[in-house]
């Protein structure tokens, strides 16, 4: 965790291997030297640090494969890396590991609105694809709130979800077909578009698999027209329990939102201290945006319930946003919550769990009681609709007290949401971080199963390794 | 790693610490970076290079590695990171004492050093500066930079001479030449005398807007920008009057020291600081104007960069507080409308404007207050032309690509004139435009609204 010694930097790649990936891929897209590796030692998750063995950088499906052959025949294992945004340690090289990056495979391969298909690299941004299709009236659905940086390749890998995926779904909805590249090189066809049915779903597989199957180099996605219409409301509560009150209501009455988030208090103050300040009242212990798109005509009626159920639950005061701009700000203030949280505390655990949405109000209060206990701060944001929680562990990584009470109270804070019927993680994966609370929620039957799936891809277990799945049974005690 | 001399060399980023500890890495800077997006190496995005400095700073890498030197050296210094940074870091003063770290490592290259020991001379700046008029003069330049041969060798002169000739002022030249090609604006082919069927009367004629009833105000008048654009400093000028400022003349003033804070050559930027904070502090003014990009965001630093500054430091702050782009005193409602020009621009964001000084609207404003000026959209107005000082000179591959975007998008817009708020863009886009043998012309601004006022015949009399 935050406090284990910096890495002992491993062995550098022999210079007649180094010769051959560069000529697979271009000097400058070979990194080795152990100075320039730090850059690649965290992901979005800086509690931990993992020096790679070498980055390679390729451009195309032929190079990664000519690039996984290569690495295979030397018996090197493979860390698939986008962006470097993800929040399980999930892209860390550990052990003698090369990460094969996709951020020079940022290309849009073809865009077919008539099908409304497109097919991309895995590197190209995930917002940057709903900006390439805006021209023809559609989008990509599966938003995080990363979307301004994060890749589709790494969305693939961890089946990303986002705020509007209460309404709409997650990743794998999305996905219709992709290119696959298996450690050894083989290059695979998953799905593609009008294959996807018919035997087993290999695709559905795929996706979510956290690198631990393959790179998938070409991605081949369903996009949506625009909705017609979209109505933002924010209401703001003075006590975070009616704030969840409020969601448990607006879902019972029977309404489906495309966006229902909570920020709770603290984080209300971390982003209005930023750039991204959205106009949430810092009294606040509670901001609730609540969003409904779809045909326009019957937007009004939703919106009219939700204040209504919102007002009930104790709501001071219930703004709706009036034009683009508002509904912008009123997001990006939402959406840059875990960047801003730099704002109150210099490091912060981001935990990621789901509860039923029923028990949000319990777990809430629970996780709120864990903080107190630890004496830390904890800030909340997270996608209440579908009982997807974030809270943010605040810390100073040069205090280790601290730190000591981070990794308590996270354990505490995962075992409280597998106890309300939840589980370990909603959206940013098991990676590195998570693999300890694996069997919090699998019995070693399951286990098995999915070690044997794995197998199917990656026999030699070079894809990813030390990521996912537990070792064995003392693998918990692997991080305090 | 960590020793003696490191210590030393480090000494500015340790400084700057608590600056470098609210990055959570969260990579949302990524994909604003113009190196990171064309390099794909995390080494060459801000959070990349940040964690270098954090590196440094724990003492797990040296300050003159060659790791450290070649990303932060490749860094354009844009700041297009910041405003996208949810944890508002600091990034611009951090790389400033990653640079002086690097500075105080290594020699630093022959062609820079003497750039920097020019510019920190004012007798050296004026002849080099007339030296360079002269040749500008001779007119041959554009010729020669387009005759050389493209290749590595030549580059540097050649892209050097290109960029000499983009600082001419060929909006006026153009103007009065009446080239009349096809698809040549009304603007040009307006003439240059007294153009009397399209002068608009001055929609305030009866304000007294020259009674500087708006404030007293020094103008910054630089270095680069008094010796080849000293035709914006004057446009800059009679514009400020005209909106009823009262602008004094400010002896002692010299080069602002950007260049040398960018380089890492903190001491003779102080230096040039303090001289400036004298100078101006003195002359008891309301606002100090600004009209390059860079330079004003270098003036609005200057409180942090005299910080420790025992003497200067007070004052330094307030002539921070007192600084403004030419832009901000003129845009808005209070801003005085002048004749019709019936061109279509187009205008690039400099990033010291839109990215240090958080200045976007204001520069257009003032173009889209112009009456008949259309205002065309530019691709990624906000993304780095490349410039950055001799970025395009020192990194010629990577500026010669950054460069390239930028030209093409300005082609793409299909306006004759793109404006820019900044001498070393309208040189590295200039430069780029001469180059691809395009007829676009580079201007700033300011340029635009002062031939307006001109043809209202707001300085008639004077």
């Amino acid at each position: 965790m935050a406090d284990e010694p910096p890495s002992i930097l491993p062995d550098p790649l022999t210079k007649e291997l180094r010769d051959r990936l560069c000529g697979v891929v271009g000097d400058a897209w070979v990194i080795v030297d152990a100075d320039r590796l730090l850059a690649y030692e965290s992901d979005g998750l800086t509690a931990y640090r993992r020096t790679p063995r070498a980055v390679v950088l390729p451009k195309s499906t032929d190079e990664v494969s000519h690039v996984l052959s290569i690495l295979s025949q030397e018996g090197i294992p493979v860390v698939p890396r986008g962006a470097g945004t993800g929040l399980s340690g999930g892209a860390l090289a550990d052990g003698d590991a090369v990460v094969v990056g996709t951020a020079r495979m940022t290309s849009m391969l073809s865009l077919d609105p008539d099908n409304r298909l497109a097919r991309v690299q895995p590197g190209m941004i995930n917002a940057n694809l709903t900006k390439a299709a805006e021209p023809f009236g559609l989008y990509y659905a599966p938003d995080p709130s990363s979307q301004s940086a994060c890749t589709l390749g790494g969305n693939v890998a961890e089946n990303s979800g986002g705020p509007h995926c209460l309404k709409y779904g997650v990743t794998t909805r999305y996905v219709t077909g992709l290119t696959v590249v298996t450690y050894d090189g083989e290059i695979v066809e998953l799905g593609g578009f009008g294959r996807e049915r018919g035997g087993y779903d290999l695709l559905g597989v795929f996706v979510g698999s956290e690198g631990c199957f393959g790179i998938a180099t070409e991605i081949e996605v369903r996009l949506l027209p625009k909705p017609e219409g979209v109505r933002t409301l924010l209401a703001i509560f003075d006590r975070l329990e009616d704030a969840g009150t409020a969601v448990t209501e607006i879902m019972a009455e029977g309404l489906l939102p495309a966006a229902l988030e909570i920020i709770d208090g603290p984080t209300i103050r971390a982003v209005e201290a930023s750039v991204f300040a959205a106009g949430y009242p810092t009294d606040a212990e509670a901001a609730l945006v609540v969003e409904f798109d779809g045909i326009e005509a019957g937007l009004a009626g939703d919106v009219e319930r939700a204040v209504a159920q919102c007002s009930r639950a104790g709501a001071r005061e219930v703004r709706t946003a009036d034009s683009a701009e508002e509904r912008l700000a009123l997001w990006s203030g939402r959406k840059k919550a875990f960047g801003a949280m730099g704002q109150i505390a210099n490091d912060l655990m981001v935990q990621d769990g789901t509860v039923p949405r029923s028990k949000l109000t319990e777990v809430l209060g629970r996780i709120s009681e864990i903080g107190a206990r630890y004496d830390l701060t904890i800030a909340n944001v997270f996608h209440a609709g579908d009982g997807n929680l974030h809270p943010n562990l605040l810390f100073d990584r040069s205090n280790e007290d601290e730190v000591a009470r981070v990794n308590r109270a996270s354990k505490e804070i995962m075992a409280v949401c597998v106890e309300a019927g939840g589980t370990i993680t909603g959206e940013h994966g098991v990676g590195l971080d998570k693999r300890r609370y694996m069997s919090l929620v699998h019995g070693p039957d399951e286990l098995d199963a999915m070690r044997r799936i794995k197998w199917v891809f990656d026999p030699l277990g070079r894809m990813n390794p030390g990521k996912v799945l537990p070792d064995g049974p003392d693998d918990g005690k692997e991080a305090p | 790693m960590k020793n003696k001399s490191d210590t030393a060399l480090a000494a500015a980023l340790w400084a700057q610490e608590d600056r470098l500890a609210p990055c959570v890495h969260c990579g949302f800077c990524l994909p604003a970076c113009p190196t990171y997006v064309r390099l794909g190496d995390e080494n060459d995005s801000p959070r990349g290079r940040l964690h270098l400095m954090r590196a440094v700073v724990e003492g797990r890498l040296a300050p003159d590695s060659q790791a450290f030197q070649t990303h932060i050296d490749r860094c354009l210094g844009c700041r297009a990171c910041e405003p996208v940074c949810p944890s508002s870091v600091a990034y611009g003063v951090l790389l400033e004492a990653a640079r002086e770290s690097v500075f105080r490592a290594r020699k630093t290259p022959f062609a820079a050093r003497t750039l920097l020991a020019v510019f920190s001379s004012g007798v050296l700046t004026r002849w080099s500066m007339l030296l360079a008029r002269i040749v500008r003069g001779l007119g041959f330049a554009g010729f020669a930079a387009r005759s050389l041969p493209r290749g590595r060798t030549f580059h540097p002169v050649r892209f050097g001479l290109a960029m000499l000739e983009a600082s001419r002022g060929r909006l006026r030249l153009e103007q009065s030449s009446d080239s009349g090609a096809a698809g040549a604006s009304d603007y040009r082919a307006a003439g240059s005398a007294a153009p009397s069927g399209s002068v608009a009367a001055p929609s305030h004629g009866e304000t007294p807007w020259k009674d500087g009833s708006r404030g007293r105000v020094a103008m910054l008048r630089g270095c680069v920008q008094a010796g080849l654009f000293a035709r914006v400093n004057d446009a800059s000028e009679r514009v400020l009057r005209a909106n009823g400022y009262q602008v004094v003349e400010v002896r002692g003033q010299g080069c602002c020291g950007a260049l040398h804070t960018h380089a890492g050559d903190a001491v003779r930027a102080r230096e040039l600081a303090r001289a400036n904070v004298r100078a101006l502090a003195a002359a008891d003014v309301d606002f100090v104007a600004v009209n390059a990009a860079g330079c004003g965001a270098a003036l609005k630093e200057y409180g942090h960069l005299l910080e420790a500054d025992e003497e200067c430091g007070e004052a330094a702050a307030a002539l921070a507080d007192s600084t403004r782009d030419i832009s901000e005193l003129i845009a808005g409602e209070a801003g005085r409308v002048g004749a019709p020009l019936p061109a279509r621009v187009t205008y690039d964001a400099a990033c010291h404007l839109c990215h240090a000084q958080g200045l976007r609207e204001e520069p257009l404003m003032l173009l889209e207050a112009i009456p008949e000026l259309v205002v065309l959209p530019l691709r990624d107005a906000e993304e780095c032309c490349g410039g950055a000082g001799i970025y395009g000179i020192t990194h010629a591959e990577l500026g010669g690509e950054i460069g390239a975007d930028k030209i093409s998008a300005v082609v793409e817009t299909g306006a004759e004139i793109v404006a820019t708020g900044n001498p070393g863009c309208m040189m590295q886009i200039g430069a780029g435009l001469i180059l691809d043998e395009s007829d676009v012309i580079t201007c700033h601004p300011v340029e635009l609204l002062d031939e307006s006022y001109r043809r209202a015949g707001f300085y008639d009399g004077r």
